[in-house]
C-alpha cells in the first residue's frame, strides 16, 4: 500500500477523471446507479493497483480500462461477442442527404436534438459504442482507445467506422421520422 | 489527390490520425475541392454534435464527495 500522502495525490489526481468515468459508465450500462456502482468499484479497483499505473501515463485512458474491463465482467461475463454491423452496408449520411437534395446538408444536423443523438449512440452495440465514447465524445487518439481496449489500432478504426454509418443511419432515420428530412423529393430543409 | 482518395482518408482527417503529409494532401484537396469541403464540415460538425450530445453527463456532485471520503 501507498504511504498516505501519495495515495491522497494518487486519488485526487484520479477524481480529475471522474466525468470520463461516469459519462462512460451511464452510457454502457444505461442506468445512473449502476454507473455509479461501476464507477466506484473501478476507483477502489485502481487504488488497490495504484502500484501497475505508470506515472506521467495516461491515467484517464488506465482508468477508463479498469472501468469498461469491470463492465464486461459484471455485465456481460467477459463474453465480448457482438452484434455485426455489416449488413448496413455503405452508408453515407451526407451523400444520402445529398443525393435527396437538402442543401446545406448541415442544417439537418442543427435540427436533431441532443437527446437523439444520445439515443443514436445508445443503440450501437457495446464495443461499437465504446469505441465512438473514447474516440468522439472523449477525444482520445485511435492508438490510446486501441491501448483502453486492449485490441489493435486497426480493430478501432474498422469498430469506428461501422459504429459512425450505423449511428448516421440512426439519425437519418429518425429524420425521416421526423419530418426534418422528405426522402425522394426534398429540395431543401424546411425552417422551423 | 482523387476525391474518393480524400473521402478514404476523411474519417482519419477529422480525427486528426494522419501524418503530416498525409494531411496537408488532405487539406490541399479541400481547398480546391467544394464538394468534399462540403463533405469535410459536414463529417466535423457531426463529431462535434456527438460530442456535445454526450459529454453533458457529468458525476453528481454527493457521488464525487462519497468517492472522495472512500478513497481518503
Amino acid at each position: 500500500m501507498a504511504e498516505p500522502a501519495a495515495q491522497t495525490a494518487f486519488a485526487e489526481e484520479a477524481l480529475t477523471h471522474l466525468d470520463t468515468l461516469y459519462r462512460g459508465a451511464l452510457r454502457l450500462t444505461h442506468d445512473p446507479d449502476q454507473a455509479q456502482d461501476l464507477v466506484q468499484e473501478a476507483y477502489l479497483r485502481a487504488l488497490r493497483y495504484q502500484h501497475s499505473y505508470q506515472a506521467g501515463t495516461n491515467m484517464r485512458a488506465w482508468l477508463f480500462a479498469i472501468m469498461r474491463n469491470l463492465f464486461w465482467d459484471r455485465f456481460k461475463g467477459s463474453r465480448k461477442e457482438d452484434v455485426s454491423l455489416d449488413d448496413l452496408g455503405e452508408f453515407v449520411l451526407f451523400e444520402k442527404l445529398r443525393d435527396e437534395g437538402a442543401r446545406p446538408e448541415a442544417d439537418v444536423l442543427d435540427k436533431i436534438a441532443a437527446s437523439e443523438v444520445v439515443s443514436a449512440v445508445d443503440k450501437l452495440p457495446p464495443l461499437h459504442r465504446e469505441v465512438v465514447l473514447l474516440v468522439d465524445v472523449e477525444g482520445f487518439s485511435y492508438k490510446d482507445a486501441a491501448d483502453t481496449l486492449g485490441v489493435p489500432i486497426g480493430t478501432v478504426m474498422s469498430r469506428l467506422h461501422r459504429a459512425r454509418q450505423q449511428l448516421q443511419k440512426s439519425l437519418y432515420d429518425y429524420a425521416v421520422e421526423s419530418g426534418i428530412v422528405r426522402p425522394g423529393g426534398m429540395k431543401q430543409v424546411p425552417q422551423t | 489527390m482523387r476525391c474518393e482518395e480524400c473521402s478514404d482518408k476523411l474519417d482519419r482527417y477529422v480525427d486528426r490520425e494522419l501524418n503530416d503529409t498525409e494531411a496537408l494532401q488532405v487539406q490541399l484537396h479541400l481547398e480546391g475541392c467544394p464538394d468534399c469541403m462540403d463533405h469535410y464540415e459536414f463529417e466535423a460538425h457531426l463529431k462535434r454534435l456527438v460530442k456535445h450530445s454526450c459529454d453533458c453527463d457529468t458525476a453528481p456532485k454527493a457521488f464525487r464527495e462519497k468517492l472522495r471520503q472512500i478513497l481518503s
